[in-house]
């Protein structure tokens, strides 16, 4: 028999739950579709049959692992399952502080539900209008973002773009496996809902995690073809009073935004800065980085001095496209021949991060299996998800895994092929040691 | 019947046998013949989750999803209704076997009514919500398990509430025949028991699944229990059953649904999973004295109070008597 997929929906109060499923259920989806909601009262749709519950949360002992489960669903889950009206598809909503971690527990570790249903996703609504009013000290704000297989950005309409882009880089340095959608009024695509797989190992890290370069303190790298010479730079007014900015020679061939360069522009960018007013000169290949003197109105205009010809890299604190900022030769632009942005790394500081881990070579099952269950030991409630697929020695097929906290699902996949054989790992949590955690999987070596 | 048969149960008196099934039908038979008394097309919206028998036979209650309990005559007419307020499922429903006493649970409420409708007892909210229920063999009080423990509401004079704690979360309810010992099994794969003179508490534990069907033999002796493809058995005879080893009655291929004793004699049906029904004798030996086999999943096992006939139902519909030797 088929089991049935489950899919949770979280996010705070005001993040447009309601609003979301309002919408998904009244379109004629054509699925029979249940929805247990824990805030009342708030859907009655003909299209589906609603049931309210009281989230009944409590520890249970699976073995040696102690975890927290949702009673009410076990319940009412296995009431259902005797109806007629058999169900394509369950909707689990949770109430707006609740953490997701008992929810998709319980789906692991009951006998019957893990019988009957297969938890497909969990999707966390962000309002991204008012979630910094929770996101740095609401730990179920965190975890909320931290357990989702798809996050949506919610009321994108009221905040600018730039608000939103900030938003979104920080809820993917937090959450590197989730899919992020940008919606107004909670409008999603129902498949958006249907069919995640977040828990299905067979599509374990199909979608590979965004994992962000590592952290700098700029958010923008430029590169430029330039003769000897002076250039214009010029901004427009923006949301900020001073902007940082180094401007210097790249190495090789290589873009501005290349590791080594950019290390090299962070180097630079370490050194106290210079402060320029406008009409004042910027000299590239300069050993510190320049603070531009923005306060002024209108544009502001900035001497650009290259003392030779070659390709250089301009490092910016903000988003160029927040000051309109431009680089003109004579009048003209000059476009950047490439140009990449950064997570902002001195804009947060959260303690719910990913970490992903790539290692070449084969791992040693044993070894493994030790690190794994002593980590689990030690910081399995600091850590929420993990995923992985696994190069293991004396095997010809890749080994794939995911776990929820402390409960863990692994098994051989599809023969490797002729596909490179190498490990990836990823872990979201709360406080976790990249470090150490990539010493402890590198031990796993065979 | 072409439905889920969510609850099924014999009259005291033998005369009826009556089925509560997943699409809200409750069907009648007559036991003696074999045939089909009366049909309630729509007896709840949604699933029949519970289904009690009074008893002199003369009237039944039933409960599902739809936040009411209804009494109706033995002959399928519908006699009242009990509404106990709020949007709960009622989920469970037990008729007292003494003192016309009837209890529903819905969500973390118990109410205990009158036949004639007057509500008698609604409590507080319990910790979570109610698991199961039991009435002590002579009527003179109601257990009633959820998160935490078990609750026994006493209805004789001066009486007061008692609370069996446990820390953890009680899922099925036996209370022996002779009213000494109340066991449970509990969502962390274990079976709970207290005996309730001294309070004194026991856990088995070892099962590989939670433990939801439970049975007394008629002696109070043994304990059936499910948790796995066997049934484990429990034998309260002499200073057991702890310390002791408990009789594992091997023969299902997958897990055990349903237990029941013969209200005769030590024979113990058991349902499974895998479709079968098996007849034991867990005293004498550990191998079935008999089999049947169902469609689909046992989802329900009955005695007649005479031991000669067993009803077995299953998940597709299928409603089964036999004669038992």
């Amino acid at each position: 028999m088929k089991k049935i997929p489950v899919t949770v929906l979280t996010g705070f109060l005001g993040s447009g739950k309601t609003t979301l499923l309002n919408r998904n259920l009244s379109e004629n989806h054509g699925k029979r579709i249940a929805v247990i909601e824990n805030e009342f009262g708030e859907i009655g749709i003909d299209q589906a049959l609603v049931i309210n519950a009281d989230e009944e949360v409590f520890e249970m002992n699976n073995g040696c692992i102690c975890c927290t489960v949702r009673g009410d669903l076990i319940r009412i889950l296995g009431n259902l399952m005797k109806r007629k009206d058999k169900f394509d598809h369950i909707l689990v909503e949770t109430t707006g502080m609740a953490d997701p971690g008992p929810v998709a527990q319980t789906f692991f570790v009951d006998d019957d539900l893990r019988e009957l249903f297969s938890l497909d996703g969990i999707v966390t609504l962000v309002d991204a209008k008012h979630v910094h009013l929770h996101l740095d000290d609401s730990s179920e704000c965190k975890e909320q973002i931290a357990f989702a297989d798809v996050l949506v950005l919610n009321k994108t309409d009221l905040v600018s773009g730039h608000e939103l882009e900030q938003l979104e880089r920080r809820v993917t340095s937090m959450n590197s496996m989730a899919k992020v959608l940008r919606a107004q009024n909670a409008s999603v695509p129902i498949a958006a809902l249907l069919d995640i797989g977040g828990f299905d190992l067979d599509r374990a890290m199909a979608a590979k995690p965004t994992f962000l370069e590592p952290e700098y303190p700029f958010e923008w790298a430029g590169t430029f073809e330039i003769e000897k010479g002076v250039y214009e730079l010029v901004l427009e007014d923006g949301p900020d009073p001073t902007m940082d900015l180094v401007a210097s020679f790249l190495d090789s061939d290589e873009h501005a935004g290349s590791r080594g360069d950019a290390d090299h522009a962070a180097r630079i960018w370490s050194e106290v800065a210079r402060s320029a007013l406008p009409g004042e000169r910027i000299e590239i290949g300069a050993a510190e980085p320049v603070r531009l003197k923005l306060d002024s109105a209108g544009a502001k205009r900035f001497e650009l001095r290259a003392p030779r010809r070659g390709r250089i890299g301009l490092y910016t604190q903000h988003l160029p496209s927040e000051f309109q900022l431009q680089v003109l030769d004579s009048g003209v632009a000059v476009r950047p021949s490439s140009e990449q942005t950064f997570a902002a790394g001195h804009s947060h500081d959260d303690q719910v991060t990913s970490v992903g881990i790539h290692l070449e070579g084969e791992i040693d099952g044993d070894r493994l299996s030790q690190w794994v269950s002593q980590l689990l030991r030690d910081k399995g409630t600091d850590i929420f998800r993990m995923k992985g697929i696994l190069n293991i020695k004396g095997s010809r097929s890749r080994f794939v895994f995911q776990g929820v906290h402390m409960l863990f699902d692994g098994r051989e996949d599809r023969p490797w092929g002729i596909e490179p054989r190498a490990s990836d790992l990823v872990f979201i949590g709360r406080k976790l040691d990249r470090d150490e955690l990539t010493r402890g999987f590198e031990r796993c070596l065979a | 019947m072409g439905d889920y048969v969510s609850a099924l149960e014999v009259a005291p008196d033998g005369g009826v046998c009556i089925a509560g099934l997943g699409d809200g039908q409750v069907v009648g038979f007559d036991l003696s013949t074999g045939e089909e008394g009366f049909t309630i097309a729509a007896a709840h919206a949604g699933s029949v989750l519970g289904v009690s028998i009074s008893p002199d036979g003369r009237y039944f209650a039933t409960c599902g999803q739809d936040e009411v309990a209804k009494v109706w005559s033995a002959e399928g007419a519908l006699v009242r209704e009990l509404r106990g307020g709020g949007s709960a499922w009622v989920e469970h429903v037990a008729w007292a076997p003494a003192g016309g006493r009837i209890a529903t649970a819905a969500g973390k409420k118990l109410c205990v009514w009158m036949p004639d409708g007057e509500r008698i007892v609604e409590t507080e909210p319990l910790a979570s919500t109610v698991t199961a229920l039991a009435w002590r063999s002579d009527g003179s009080g109601l257990a009633a398990t959820c998160y935490g423990g078990v609750h026994i509401l006493p209805f004789v004079a001066g009486a007061k509430m008692r609370h069996l704690a446990w820390k953890g979360s009680l899922i099925s309810l036996a209370w022996s025949p002779d009213a000494k010992v109340i066991a449970c099994g509990n969502q962390d794969s274990s079976v709970h028991f207290w005996r309730l003179k001294s309070g004194q508490d026991s856990q088995m534990s070892g099962y590989r699944f939670k433990p939801k069907a439970l049975a007394w033999d008629s002696e109070s002796k043994l304990l059936a229990t499910s948790g796995d493809a066997d049934v484990t058995v429990w034998d309260f005879r002499g200073k057991g059953p702890e310390g002791t080893q408990p009789l594992q009655l091997e023969g299902h291929k997958s897990l055990c649904t349903r237990l029941a004793f013969s209200p005769r004699r030590a024979v113990l049906a058991s349902g499974s999973q895998d479709r079968s029904v098996l007849l034991w004798e867990p005293r004498k030996h550990g191998k079935p004295i008999g089999f049947a086999v169902l469609e689909d999943e046992v989802t329900g096992l009955c005695w007649h109070p005479e031991h000669h006939t067993l009803v077995g139902a299953d998940a597709s519909g299928t409603i089964c008597s036999w004669e038992v030797a």
